[in-house]
């Protein structure tokens, strides 16, 4: 008898305890964030000519020579961030395939240069932030390679 | 007292320990002899088990087992050793208790008896005692006064004086004069026939610490057990090569041999220790809980004192002069038996307070001190020359003749009356102007004071003081010391008990007790969560000693007072009490000691054996930190276990030394001896052996 | 070697939450002694509503029994429920991508890994679970397993400190921990989660062409951010996507990596500061919080001390120090959660991993670390206290052989369901089903999954490849052994501790620093004790090995 009623409160706290926490939460916060926040909520898509390309916070597939690529492997597999020495390693390549100075894409990376640390630790680019500002810089050359 | 151990028994009694039946009860060392009989096993026939041993180890494997074997004999000889300082106390003390023959009473008529042997005795038998015979068990007296001779029991040499009532052990030695008494327990039951069973008992109950330390042990031989058990399998299926002899090796090593062997010799030589002290613990519980001991209630009569007053000072009173109170306090106290007045005698005639001529003691009424009316006096008349003895001694050499004397025949001119100042008031009805106000005076240093009053008339005051048994300041400190409250119990006022216990270092006293008092106060301290220990002699002691964890009696007390408690102390010490409270610190600090020692050397044998047990595995050997061979890492390590074993025994019989100090002070002081002690003192003693091998070239 | 700037991001992360952690335990002090708060008006309706369908009495005392019967019964109805909607998610709302139900083994496991706190994944969420599975089995699991190691550590506490002479309502404790403490933190967390760029959407995944021609991705939204927000603060650690917080839209940014770092370490930390205020001496709770904060601390810096670079496994907006430091505090506070690749890792760090999980009470879980804590501790006083010439007393409550019974079954579980199943893998082959090598490394590997599942910890180096009925079983088993075993010990003791008598202590003091130090040095050699061969075998051959030929993609620079 007393187990039938420790079930039966088991079950019936479980049911509440889903609809507050399963349900019920997750929709209140989904309803906040749609409305107070709505480009974070929805994933901080990055727009190129009044279209989304994908999110920021996402790496994209740059494989053409005129841009900087990202890694392949790393734990999440779409990082979207390249240490400045491994996006300064690219320049010589996207020079030769573009023809810009290299000290315009020394600067554009200098201009995107964020550290691990905020203000110290390893600094680092945003590939599609930089690839960005290359296309937006030299509308003519990238034209081909972007949809 | 001690006979020297006898040897030769001890070690065919550890020998005959070795057998699994017996040494089932003591896990550890249980678990390690069934790893001696594999690795024999091992020895005779490697191929017994393939993968883990190989044909060409098999001296490593024998010198393996022969030190496993030794590892568990040590431990059968530290119990046996034990057992045997057990069984010479138990035979020293049970000379108290050799057969004799008793006068059994068949009537009230003393001639009329039978001559039996003391072990037919019952309770409630009637015994006649002549002088120079012996009590054969203890009774209670119902007539006569006699001088007894307890010295063997108790370790006192001069004679106590027995009266009816008082308490006769069995074993004492009637000096004087005749005894009737009653046999008050069965020959069995006899506190000494309780310790000698108790300290004889195999079968000792376990105390709630070794319970826990049981467990304890057992925890760790478990998870040891399932390390060992996993690394085996493991070993196998990825092939590391290992070998049976080592993983075993470092099984018992990881083991708590130490305190395994040793807990049953520490619980045994702590019972041994409170024999030689001739205090009979009714259980080995009561032991462990007199070292808990938050608060402890002593009596200030007995304990703290010598519980004898002794006058000091005559004070006058009014116009009166220090002789006339002398003089009156002399003759009031003339006929005075108890220890004040023979001290009051005493006082007045070393002070030269001897009245020159008075009424002859004969020819007076001496009215006894009495708890109701709380004051002596003595009524005179007539006038006879007095004759002055030589001494104060003499003085009480005549008193002692003149005892008889004839009342009511003279007309009574002089009356002095002493005792309380309150009583004494009471009595004479006229309080002098000054009375209060001197009397706070001199009461302020916690004297004892008497009023003395002549024919109604107050005259002055003698000033009583109790003297303060050597010693016990010091041991009242480190009790204090060891964060033990201390709490002195006194029928005296507040101001006499402030002082006393000011003087010895006690804060807290109760005065004005009551005989309800104490059983009050355990229970309050009690209900605080505090364990209280005391002791106690009387009737009225007996509910409290049974309240308190730790009750101990005096062996010359009352028979309710020792039922009562879970202690007798033989010897009717009472300050004795400190020394049980001491050694219930010590059981419990060895015990911790030896067990924290044992687990932290551990640490030290992993890394001597881990590196090496993986055949496979070449790059273990960076944390190979003691540069030891596989065969030379795994004997050394295995005859350093076995060794601490025996070099431990007499820390383990003896207890740790320890001064005196606060817990955390004492506790800290331990952690760093035997904790980092127990860390790293094998890493140095493992690598000596090692040495010590090569040097002498031993083959491994 | 651990460099001035880590020392100072370190410095800084720890001194916000234990300055925050100190203020949230006066306030944990009110929600579980149930003292008069202003916040009665408004929790206490809902609250009494939540007691009134559930129809239970919450001011019912409860033994120990009878609390941890509550607490398992509701456990199981709750694993049961989410078992069936992991199971049947194809027929249930909320699937846009129209994803099928999950095998028996792997929802089997992976209930039991979430109702047991443990968030051990044998599959990438982002791959196979629905909206309604990711809210209502993974989310909802991971709030109400939360709550369950909040009440259970609460109890035990309680009981400890002894002032209610009792452990408690588990009704009572439960609710209050969802309505009170995890839901309002829970909220506020959400929020500065999506500002910080972390999604919250039912909007279904999309693939998008992205600026290159012909290349697209696909995006993930999702309810992300609520769940991300109870799984650091719960010390869940069960991320919606499989690559967990180094999937950047579960953790965009240093501030969002710092921050739940911050979450992971807020309850736990201030579960230490309650439980000095439950006793009434904020010194024992100074004692734990050191003794805790200790052991995690000389994991840390033996962490740093190999000079990690960023390289495979790890992502590039954390560097080095943020992975360290957040692979250190999620197996230090038993979350589970991670930013980067083990793999990436030397094995030193992985050694520091393994002490984490192995202790679980540097912190260890909210709640459930201070309850081990305690649980060291009973060991600790026992082992060592008798020295000081008194029968060990812990809080003025002397340790009696029944108490020393369960603290130390309570401690051998983790050795138990730890070596016997790693074992039983090597044995039966088990390793090579799913690619492992036998050498170090694969030992290592699998030693850590049954580590993290008993610690309930669950970061692992198997990820989806562990998606077998061997391990999916296997572990699930380990994970509610390793939760409910130890609660069920510990709440035995607390329940007899709580009306025991107390000796005004005037033996073993425990609030000062003395005694941290020992409990530190007691608590590492306890675990070495137990698991130094095993340790051998895995990362520290591993580093051995790798001092030879070299860490792969890690630098070593002792």
């Amino acid at each position: 008898m007393k187990g039938v009623k420790r079930i039966s409160t088991a079950a019936r706290l479980t049911l509440i305890s889903v609809v507050i926490c399963g349900l019920i939460f997750p929709l209140v916060m989904t309803g906040i964030g749609q409305v107070a926040l709505p480009w974070q909520s929805n994933g901080s898509q990055v727009y190129f000519e009044n279209r989304s390309i994908g999110s920021e916070l996402i790496s994209q597939n740059f494989s053409a020579p005129v841009f900087f690529h990202p890694r392949n492997n790393s734990a999440s597999g779409v990082d979207p961030d390249i240490t400045l020495s491994y996006a300064t390693s690219q320049i010589p390549r996207i020079h030769n395939a573009t023809g810009i100075s290299e000290s315009f894409l020394n600067a554009t990376l200098q201009k995107y240069r964020q550290y691990t640390l905020f203000f110290f630790g390893t600094p680092y680019v945003n590939v599609l932030n930089v690839n960005l500002f290359l296309v937006a810089s030299y509308p003519t050359i990238y034209s081909p390679y972007v949809q | 007292m001690e006979k020297s151990l006898q040897w030769p028994s001890i070690f065919l009694d550890s020998f005959k320990r070795l057998n699994p039946y017996v040494l089932k009860n003591n896990l550890v060392m249980f678990i390690t002899e069934i790893t001696f009989v594999i690795v024999l096993i091992m020895a005779i026939d490697p191929n017994l088990f393939p993968i883990v041993s190989m044909a060409s180890e098999r001296i490593f494997y024998s010198e393996v087992a022969l030190i496993l074997v030794i590892t568990v004999w040590f431990s059968t000889l530290s119990d046996s050793i034990a057992e045997a300082q057990v069984r010479n106390t138990a035979s020293s003390l049970r000379k108290m208790k050799e057969q004799m023959t008793a006068k059994r009473l068949l009537s009230s008529n003393r001639s009329n008896f039978e001559v039996i042997q003391s072990d037919q005795l019952k309770k409630g038998d009637l015994l006649l005692i002549n002088h120079g015979e012996k009590v054969p068990i203890d009774s209670e007296v119902l007539e006569g006064i006699a001088m007894v001779d307890e010295s063997l029991l108790t370790g006192e040499s001069a004679n106590v004086r027995k009266s009816v009532g008082s308490t006769l052990l069995g074993g004492s030695v009637v000096t004087t004069d005749t005894l009737v008494a009653r046999v008050s327990v069965n020959p069995d039951e006899t506190y000494v026939s309780k310790l000698i069973s108790l300290v004889e008992s195999s079968s000792r109950p376990k105390t709630p610490n070794e319970i826990a330390l049981t467990i304890l042990i057992a925890g760790f031989s478990a998870i040891f057990t399932i390390i060992i058990v996993t690394l085996l399998f493991l070993g196998v299926a990825l092939n590391l090569g290992i070998d049976l002899a080592v993983v075993i090796a470092l099984y018992v090593c990881l083991l708590p041999t130490t305190i395994g062997a040793l807990l049953p010799a520490i619980g045994i030589s702590g019972i041994n220790r409170m024999s030689v002290k001739r205090i009979i613990a009714k259980s080995g519980k009561a032991i462990e809980a007199s070292g808990d001991t938050d608060s402890l209630i002593l009596d200030k009569t007995g304990t703290i004192t010598r519980g004898m007053r002794k006058a000091v000072e005559f004070v006058p009173s009014g116009k009166h002069t220090e002789r006339e109170v002398g003089e009156a306090a002399l003759l009031s106290s003339w006929d005075d038996d108890t220890p004040e007045g023979k001290s009051i005698v005493e006082l007045a005639y070393n002070l030269g307070f001897v009245p020159h001529a008075f009424s002859s003691i004969e020819r007076s009424e001496f009215e006894e001190f009495s708890a109701a009316t709380r004051r002596s006096s003595i009524k005179m008349s007539d006038s006879h020359e007095f004759q002055l003895p030589k001494s104060g001694r003499d003085i009480l050499q005549r008193r002692r003749l003149r005892r008889k004397f004839v009342s009511g025949q003279q007309q009574q001119d002089l009356e002095i009356v002493k005792g309380a100042p309150d009583a004494i008031i009471d009595y004479v009805k006229i309080k002098p102007q000054d009375f209060d106000e001197k009397l706070q005076t001199i009461s302020e240093d916690g004297a004892t004071i008497m009023a003395v009053a002549e024919t109604g008339d107050v005259i002055g005051f003698i000033k009583l003081r109790d003297e303060v048994k050597p010693g016990v300041k010091e041991k009242i400190k480190a009790l204090r010391e060891m964060d033990i409250e201390v709490v002195m119990v006194t029928g005296d006022q507040p101001i006499t008990a402030g002082v006393i216990s000011k003087d010895v270092g006690i804060e807290d006293y109760i005065a004005k007790a009551r005989p309800e008092t104490k059983y009050e106060f355990v229970k309050k301290e009690q209900k605080e969560g505090k364990i209280v220990s005391m002791i106690g002699d009387g009737t009225n002691d007996a509910p409290a000693l049974s309240a308190a964890d730790v009750g101990l009696a005096m062996a010359s007390g009352t028979e309710p007072a020792k039922e009562a408690a879970n202690m007798v102390d033989l010897e009717s010490n009472p300050s004795k009490i400190i020394d049980v409270v001491m050694l219930g610190k010590q059981i419990l600090m060895t015990r911790g000691t030896v067990t924290t020692f044992s687990i932290a050397n551990d640490i030290a044998k992993y890394f001597v054996i881990v590196p090496i047990m993986f055949a496979a595995l070449p790059e273990l050997g960076a944390l190979n930190l003691m540069h030891l061979t596989p065969h030379l890492a795994v004997i050394s390590a295995l005859i350093y276990n076995a060794l601490i074993i025996p070099a431990l025994i007499p820390l383990a019989l003896r207890g740790n030394a320890f001064r005196p100090s606060s817990t955390m002070k004492l506790f800290l002081k331990n952690v760093t001896i035997y904790g980092l002690g127990g860390i790293l003192l094998p890493f140095i003693a493992i690598k000596l052996i090692a040495i010590l091998i090569v040097i002498l070239r031993v083959a491994i | 070697m651990l460099s001035l700037e880590d020392l100072f991001v370190v410095a800084l992360v720890w001194g916000i939450v234990i300055i925050l952690a100190w203020f949230l335990s006066r306030y944990l002090l009110t929600v579980f002694t149930g003292a008069k708060s202003r916040l009665d008006r408004f929790f206490l309706p809902i609250e009494n509503f939540i007691y009134f369908l559930a129809g239970v009495d919450s001011t019912e005392k409860m033994g120990w029994k009878e609390y941890f019967k509550a607490l398992f019964y509701l456990n199981i109805a709750q694993a049961v429920l989410a078992f069936f909607i992991l199971m049947f998610q194809q027929n249930l709302p909320l699937n846009p991508m129209h994803y099928p139900g999950m095998s028996w083994s792997l929802a089997f496991n992976t209930v039991l890994s979430f109702s047991s706190n443990t968030n051990l994944q044998h599959y990438n969420g982002e791959t196979t679970l629905s909206y309604l599975s990711q809210m209502s089995a993974i989310q909802f699991l991971q709030f109400t397993s939360a709550a369950t190691g909040l009440a259970a550590g609460v109890a035990v506490l309680r009981g400890f400190a002894g002032k209610a002479k009792t452990i408690g309502n588990f009704y009572f404790d439960y609710v209050r921990s969802l309505t009170r403490v995890l839901l309002p933190l829970t909220f506020v967390a959400t929020i500065v989660l999506i500002a910080l760029g972390v999604p919250q959407s039912l909007g279904g995944y999309s693939s998008i062409p992205t600026l290159q021609r012909d290349a697209y991705e696909i995006l993930y939204k999702g309810p992300i951010a609520s769940l991300v927000s109870i799984m650091q603060l719960g010390t869940n650690g069960g991320g919606y996507f499989g690559a967990n917080s180094a999937y950047p839209l579960q953790n965009p940014t240093q501030i969002s990596d710092f921050f739940e770092i911050g979450l992971m370490m807020f309850i736990p930390t201030s579960i230490l500061f309650l439980f000095g205020r439950m006793v009434g001496d904020n010194r024992e709770g100074r004692t734990l919080f050191l003794a805790a904060y200790v052991i995690y601390g000389i994991d840390l810096l033996l962490a740093f001390l190999p000079a990690t670079q960023i390289g495979r496994g790890m992502e590039v907006r954390f560097g080095s120090t943020a992975s360290v430091f957040w692979t250190v505090t999620t197996t230090a506070f038993t979350t589970g959660s991670v930013n980067a690749s083990l793999s990436a890792f030397n094995p030193v760090v992985i050694l520091t991993g393994f002490f984490g999980m192995l202790i679980q009470a540097a912190p260890g879980g909210k709640g459930v670390g201070a309850m081990y804590l305690l649980m060291y501790i009973i060991v600790t006083i026992f082992l060592v206290g008798l020295m000081a010439g008194r029968t060990p007393e812990y809080l003025g409550i002397k340790i009696e052989g029944r108490d020393v019974k369960l603290a130390v079954a309570a401690f051998l579980t983790h050795p138990i369901i730890i070596l016997v199943p790693t074992v039983v893998a090597f044995v039966i082959g088990a390793e090579k089903t799913i690619g492992l090598t036998t050498n170090s490394i694969g030992f290592t590997k699998v030693f850590y999954e049954y580590t993290t599942a008993a610690a309930n910890n669950g970061s692992d180096f198997l990820g989806a490849s562990a998606n077998t009925v061997f391990f999916n079983v296997t572990t699930g088993v380990v994970m509610w052994l390793g939760r409910f075993l130890p609660m069920l010990f510990m709440l035995a003791i607390a329940d007899s501790v709580a009306i025991r008598k107390r000796t005004p202590s005037q033996g073993l003091k425990t609030g000062n620093l003395s005694f941290v130090i020992i409990l530190v040095v007691s608590i590492f050699i306890l675990t070495v004790l137990t698991f130094f061969p095993f340790l051998v075998l895995g990362p520290i051959l591993q580093f051995l090995q790798g001092f030879k030929t070299g860490f792969g993609g890690v630098v070593l620079g002792l």
